[in-house]
């Protein structure tokens, strides 16, 4: 059951979700009636599955707001900013019953009924008259029809045998609509031979009910599998109630028992009378047409949408095809050591499989970063309100695809960064006027492709960032002395300082200076930097650089000592060959290539690997933060594809290795990232010149 | 009644494994190890605290091995056909991570009641005592019971990082490769 009622959240939240992006854009758009239509089916799945799981509180909520979209559908409702504040807010209600779906919270009591009467006042006064009964709005459209039809039920004669009374399934045919059922009675020889065990009744009944086809069939349900159920459409109005059919039906009340109804006596009849016909049918056909139509689209939507994976096989499809990629490397070191013709095939063959289903494993846990940028228009609509602040937010590439676990801890940090820019980028109205700029101001979320990384841009066009406020604030709290010499950037940097605020009051939205060190930790976490640039008066724009994935690394494998270690390809810029007296004699650390000066770190050196220096090494050029930095190994082997795993916690302390990878003869080599190792060595430098 | 009651509860047996570390031997309760491996070849983390030999590929995971002579206060170890490698469970951080332990040689599994155990020395030893959770005379000397949880521990981990960190830079030998051979 349990697992049940997760489906169900899921399913809501998600369609909630929906709901959240259209309502969205019908503000923008308020008489698209595409959208209306679309929230209109969002919420009537909604209610329908409330139903169907039995959170009879959330879907007796969800048809008022439904009802409400109806009347906009039919024009009688105008869409207003007070009616998508209210929808809104009652998506998060919604979201909160899910959770709580009897209402045990009083809370959730309080704003179910405070909700309901506001959308009940919009609605105006007649939408009083609707009632929270689910059955029978199971589909407005054909709800305003009645339909008549004919249903035979013959039960299995072993029918008592499992318990069921197939007079109860009568009862509930009787619920369903005007209902007159006519018993027969299977033939019997003797009287002897009856048994009372056996069901020698069926049934045939003719129904005049608002109810669909396939809710009559549901009624059947349990018996389905041992009974001879039929249901034939008749007609489109109350068979029982209304002429020429009415005379026939009170003549077969008189017949007697056993007497099968003349069914196509009936059928003539109504065949033969046209006159209640007309405009109904008409209008039954095009909502029948109306229907198919929306089935249609359903179907076709399914067919060209997605399937739904747990992520956890996901999660265990990567690691297989992580593991088949290892073992890929294993098979290729074999065959290139036992060099047989057909086995080079086989292994050239299993190494372009692999690679073509790495690279679809890939595919699949990538999902487009559109799906969390819902939320952020959220939460600008929500949190401009707040400030009194008019923005205006554009988002573009929102189609571009990053690993799942990436955009699942990227959230809060672009929430983050989105809430500072609200608060203390964008200027208030007066401030904004004041220095000639346009009352509205905005902010762009921006996704693109840089190679084989991702950046996502945050860019405001507010006060930006005064270096001498945060280096006076540096100073202050001790971080800095007052004389030191940084660069713009290197003072920018200290916003993501632990503890570093530069506005004095705390607000609600932001302001309390545990952000942005935590935006920059979560962003490290996933292998992503940040960087801050900002121009006084003109604005500011935040870039956080982020690995299209998070478990495998294309590399080059190198060797320094006897140890492999695995540079990402992403950051090597170039490769180069010089002597390695050459570096010992480096004035400056600095290391003149291709007529430029590179600073320069000599890994042999950093690492404390002393023994066997090759003559020749190897110099790989990687890019740190915008600039060249030159790294030295011994050996360069070959390209090679790191499936990452994680070094054990008890070396967190060498954070400029980022994992262990193993290599095809089963041995570790250890993927080096090179951002920390500059960052680590360099202080490192710096701090020995000092001395 | 109460009697009886005590009586099993003393007798309870506990098995541990037994092994050498510079000619001493320790023992560590059965539960906690999960295997045995010989050594294969161990890939060196560069400025890691000199304790940490480094890391083994273990079936496709990657494996911490601990020189369990330096964690102790013995000198490093010295590897030999004998040399081992016991995959232990250890708790960092309140999570169970595997480790393996290096060690002179494995001898064998046996089986004491608790009431055999002896508390652990308090002088005459050249070893780090806060690892000992007792003892138990065998018949050849005194078998010290470890305790692996504190062995392993990331408080203890994290303090030999910064005393080690010196100690690194004077040795200076880091990130020669290491073979059983």
């Amino acid at each position: 059951m349990s697992d049940m009622n997760s489906i169900y959240e899921e399913e809501v939240l998600e369609l909630l979700e929906k709901l959240e992006s259209s309502l969205l854009l019908l503000e923008i758009t308020p008489n698209d009636d595409g959208l209306v239509e679309e929230i209109f089916r969002s919420m009537h799945t909604i209610k329908g599955s409330s139903g169907m799981f039995g959170y009879d509180n959330v879907a007796a909520f969800v048809h008022n707001l439904e009802s409400i979209y109806d009347q906009i559908r039919e024009g009688k409702l105008e869409t207003t900013k007070q009616l998508i504040d209210v929808t809104l807010t009652s998506l998060d209600h919604i979201k909160r019953i899910v959770k709580d779906p009897d209402l045990k919270d009083e809370n959730n009591d309080l704003s179910q009924k405070k909700l309901t009467d506001q959308i009940i006042s919009i609605m105006g006064e007649q939408a009083l008259q609707v009632k929270n009964d689910l059955i029978e709005i199971k589909d407005d459209l054909v709800e305003k029809e009645i339909l008549s039809y004919y249903i035979s039920f013959i039960p299995n004669e072993d029918i008592f045998d499992n318990g069921t009374n197939p007079l109860f399934i009568l009862d509930e045919l009787f619920e369903l609509g005007d209902c007159k059922i006519f018993p027969q009675f299977k033939n019997i020889e003797n009287i002897e031979d009856f048994d009372p065990t056996k069901c020698l009744s069926f049934w045939e009944l003719l129904i005049a009910t608002k109810s669909s086809k396939e809710e009559l069939k549901d009624v059947f349900l349990f018996v389905e599998g041992d009974s001879e159920i039929k249901i034939e459409t008749l007609c489109n109005y109350n068979i029982v109630e209304v002429e020429p059919t009415k005379s026939f039906v009170t003549q077969l009340n008189k017949i007697e028992c056993g007497n099968p109804i003349n069914i196509e006596e009936l059928k003539k009849i109504i065949s033969d009378n046209p006159v209640q016909k007309n405009k109904k049918i008409i209008r039954s056909n095009s909502v029948k047409e109306f229907n198919k139509e929306v089935e249609d689209n359903l179907t076709q939507e399914k067919r060209i949408s997605s399937i739904r994976v747990a992520s956890d096989k996901l999660d265990s499809l990567m690691n297989i095809v992580s593991e088949l990629v290892t073992t890929k490397a294993s098979l290729s070191l074999y065959a290139e050591n036992n060099p047989t013709p057909e086995l080079e095939i086989i292994s050239e063959n299993v190494e372009k499989l692999s690679r073509q289903l790495r690279d679809t494993a890939f595919g699949m846990t990538l999902i487009p970063i559109k799906n969390i940028m819902n939320r952020f228009q959220r939460l600008i609509r929500d949190v401009s309100a707040e400030l009194g602040k008019t923005i205006d937010f554009e988002i573009e590439g929102d189609e571009t695809e990053l690993d799942k676990n990436i955009i699942e801890s990227l959230t809060d940090p672009l929430m983050h960064i989105l809430r500072n820019s609200l608060d203390h980028g964008i200027e208030s109205k007066d401030e904004r006027q004041a220095v000639n700029k346009s009352p509205t101001g905005k902010i762009l979320l921006k996704a693109f492709y840089s190679g084989p990384n991702v950046h996502i841009q945050i860019k405001d066009d507010g006060k930006g960032i005064n270096p001498e406020i945060i280096k006076a604030k540096a100073v202050d709290k001790g971080l800095l002395s007052e004389d030191a010499d940084l660069s713009e950037k290197e003072i920018l940097d200290f916003i993501f300082h632990p503890g570093f605020s530069t506005v004095n009051e705390v607000t609600d939205v932001s302001g309390r200076g545990v952000g942005m060190d935590v935006v920059r930790r979560n962003i490290n976490d996933i292998r992503g930097s940040v960087e801050i640039y900002s121009v006084v008066g003109v604005g500011t724009t935040l870039t956080i650089k982020l690995p299209l994935t998070l478990s495998i690394v294309d590399g080059l494998l190198v060797k320094i000592g006897s140890s492999n270690y695995v540079v990402p390809l992403s950051v090597v810029e170039k490769c180069h060959e010089v002597s390695y007296n050459k570096l010992d004699n480096l004035f400056n650390k600095l290391l003149l290539l291709d007529g430029e000066q590179i600073p320069f770190l000599n890994l042999r050196e950093e690492f404390k690997i002393t023994d066997g220096a090759p003559k020749i090494t190897q110099i790989i050029i990687v890019n740190n933060e915008e600039r060249k930095v030159a790294i030295s190994v011994d050996n360069i082997i070959d390209e090679y594809q790191a499936v990452l795993k994680p070094i054990s916690k008890y070396y967190k302390d060498q954070e400029f290795i980022s994992g262990a990878t193993i290599l095809g003869d089963g041995t570790v080599a250890l993927v080096l990232d090179t951002n920390k190792i500059v960052s680590k060595f360099s202080e490192q430098i710096k701090k020995t010149e000092k001395v | 009644m109460k009697e009886a009651v005590k009586e099993a509860e003393t007798h309870k047996m506990t098995s541990y494994l037994s092994f050498l570390l510079d000619g001493e031997y320790f023992a560590v309760n059965v539960a906690k190890v999960i295997e045995i491996l010989e050594v294969p070849n161990i890939t060196k983390i560069p400025r890691a605290p000199e304790y940490m030999t480094g890391v083994i590929n273990l079936r496709g995971s990657v494996l911490p091995i601990v020189d369990t002579r330096i964690k102790f206060g013995l000198p490093k170890i010295d590897f030999k056909v004998d040399t081992c490698i016991i995959v232990l469970d250890a708790e960092v951080e309140g999570e169970t991570t595997k480790v393996g332990a290096l060690v002179d040689a494995v001898l064998e599994v046996f089986d004491i009641s608790e009431d055999k155990i002896l508390p652990s020395p308090s002088i005459n030893t050249n070893y780090n005592l806060d690892f000992i959770s007792g003892m138990f005379r065998a018949d050849d000397g005194f078998v010290m019971l470890l305790n692996m949880d504190e062995v392993f521990s990331v408080r203890d981990v994290q303090l030999f990082n910064n005393s080690n960190e010196s100690q690194l830079d004077d040795e200076g030998d880091y990130g020669t490769e290491m073979h059983n051979d």
